[in-house]
């Protein structure tokens, strides 16, 4: 008997498909079912965080975070500005608003947990008039109003246990620390409503939506000066400056509001208030 | 973002020193079944009554062990199911290298054939979870030897 090996083909037992192919293949599908997840755990958890009492959203922040550096003349004028807009975007009762000051040089203002808003002094002293204040203002009370910082944080939670399901380090930490969670990212249809209901407040207080768009022009410059340029929109949470100052200028016309009224000057002592805030900052006076 | 950059710059290592490894590997396989054709392995349990071979037995193993880019991509695999490709050439690979040895060492003994061949498969990596991802492939059977008076 003649025994003999045969030659056998290659291929057979080897799969021909080449590994780049598959792993992009299979990073993709990865990356779209995760990406699906967090979606549908992102709505889902900010769904949840809704239907939390205000009155508890309250008690989430620690009083002692948050401080103002604003003296009692600017305090009191920031109130007066914050009612008048808290009656124009009919704020229910129970949201009452807390200002906070802070002295520093950051160009920033946000709205956090518990009707708390913080507005750096870094960016007031840049507002040219009343107008863009009221139109801050009215952006940051919008965000309070439609419940963005609990829903923020609520699909920001619901994400990482997600995360922390799939990778395993759970990331619960973040419920404790929630309070802190002042630089809360909002999704692009938040800041959209935010800015119709803030255009429509200032037309409401001053009958004209005239300066208005002041506030982005500035905060368009200030993104152009500090060297970051325009980010895309898809990587920032709010969208381009430019096309929000568009849709509000499409508002504006569909609404027929005028945009040819007298702006209103900021108080003649707010340089000296500013100035106050500063330094009460830098000496730590609180 | 430092993860990313270390696990980028390790699925790269493994993808290009593991690609270029395995492609000389094959290179070296092909060159030396060609080579050892001539000694057939035969997985019958009867050998030839005549003449009366001499009988020893040799054994061929291989110890592999997977890459970075080829583990990250079986992991993926993991969560849709299917062929892990990635893993098939490997194995390929380590059960023909030990078939060969196992060649060669009969080839040493001046053995005209083996007989009764067979695989066993060990993993090393048990109970060690992800940081070993090592199997054994061996291969072992009966070289046949023909009498040198014959």
């Amino acid at each position: 008997m003649k025994y003999s090996n045969p030659r056998i083909p290659e291929g057979i037992n080897v799969g021909d498909r080449h590994p780049l192919r598959e792993l992009l293949t299979l990073t993709g599908g990865a990356l779209l079912a995760l990406v699906f997840l967090s979606l549908l755990m992102g709505q889902f958890g900010g769904r949840l965080a809704r239907l939390l009492p205000f009155e508890h959203e309250v008690a989430l922040v620690p009083v002692s975070m948050l401080r103002s550096d604003a003296g009692p003349e600017l305090q009191a004028y920031l109130g007066r500005l914050s009612t008048r807009v808290s009656e124009q975007l009919d704020l229910p009762p129970q949201m009452q608003i807390r200002l906070h000051l802070d002295g520093g040089d950051t160009f920033n203002a946000f709205a956090t947990l518990g009707g708390n808003i913080v507005l750096y002094r870094g960016l007031l002293e840049q507002l040219p008039h009343e107008n863009a204040l009221a139109m801050l203002l009215a952006h940051e009370l919008a965000h309070v109003r439609h419940r963005d910082p609990i829903v923020g944080i609520g699909q920001g939670v619901a994400i990482q246990a997600l995360m922390g399901l799939l990778i395993g380090d759970l990331g619960f930490a973040a419920l404790g620390s929630a309070g802190l969670y002042t630089q809360l990212h909002y999704t692009r249809e938040m800041e959209r409503a935010a800015d119709a209901a803030a255009l429509t407040t200032v037309r409401g207080i001053y009958g004209h939506v005239t300066g208005a768009e002041d506030l982005f022009r500035l905060m368009q410059v200030q993104r152009e000066r500090s060297g970051s340029g325009e980010m895309p929109a898809i990587f920032s949470s709010h969208p381009l400056d430019r096309e929000r100052l568009q849709a509000m200028a499409d508002l504006a016309r569909e609404q027929g509001w005028s945009g040819a009224g007298q702006t209103t000057p900021l108080p003649v002592a707010f340089d000296a208030w500013m100035k106050d805030a500063a330094s009460r900052a830098a000496s730590g006076e609180r | 973002m430092y993860e990313l950059v270390l696990l980028l710059i390790l699925l790269s290592l493994g993808y290009i020193v593991g690609q270029y490894a395995e492609r000389r590997h094959y290179r070296s396989i092909l060159d030396r079944e060609e080579r050892l054709n001539s000694l057939p392995a035969i997985a019958s349990r009867y050998p030839p009554s005549e003449p009366h071979y001499h009988q020893a037995l040799v054994t061929g193993s291989t110890v592999i062990s997977v890459d970075y880019f080829k583990r990250f991509l079986a992991a993926l695999r993991n969560l849709f199911g299917g062929r892990i490709t990635a893993y098939e050439s490997l194995l390929d690979r380590a059960r023909r290298e030990s078939l060969l040895r196992m060649k060669q060492q009969a080839a040493a003994l001046g053995a005209s054939m083996v007989f009764n061949v067979k695989y066993e498969t060990a993993s090393i990596s048990k109970g060690w979870g992800n940081s070993i991802g090592s199997v054994e492939v061996l291969a072992y059977g009966t070289a046949l030897i023909a009498p040198r008076d014959r």
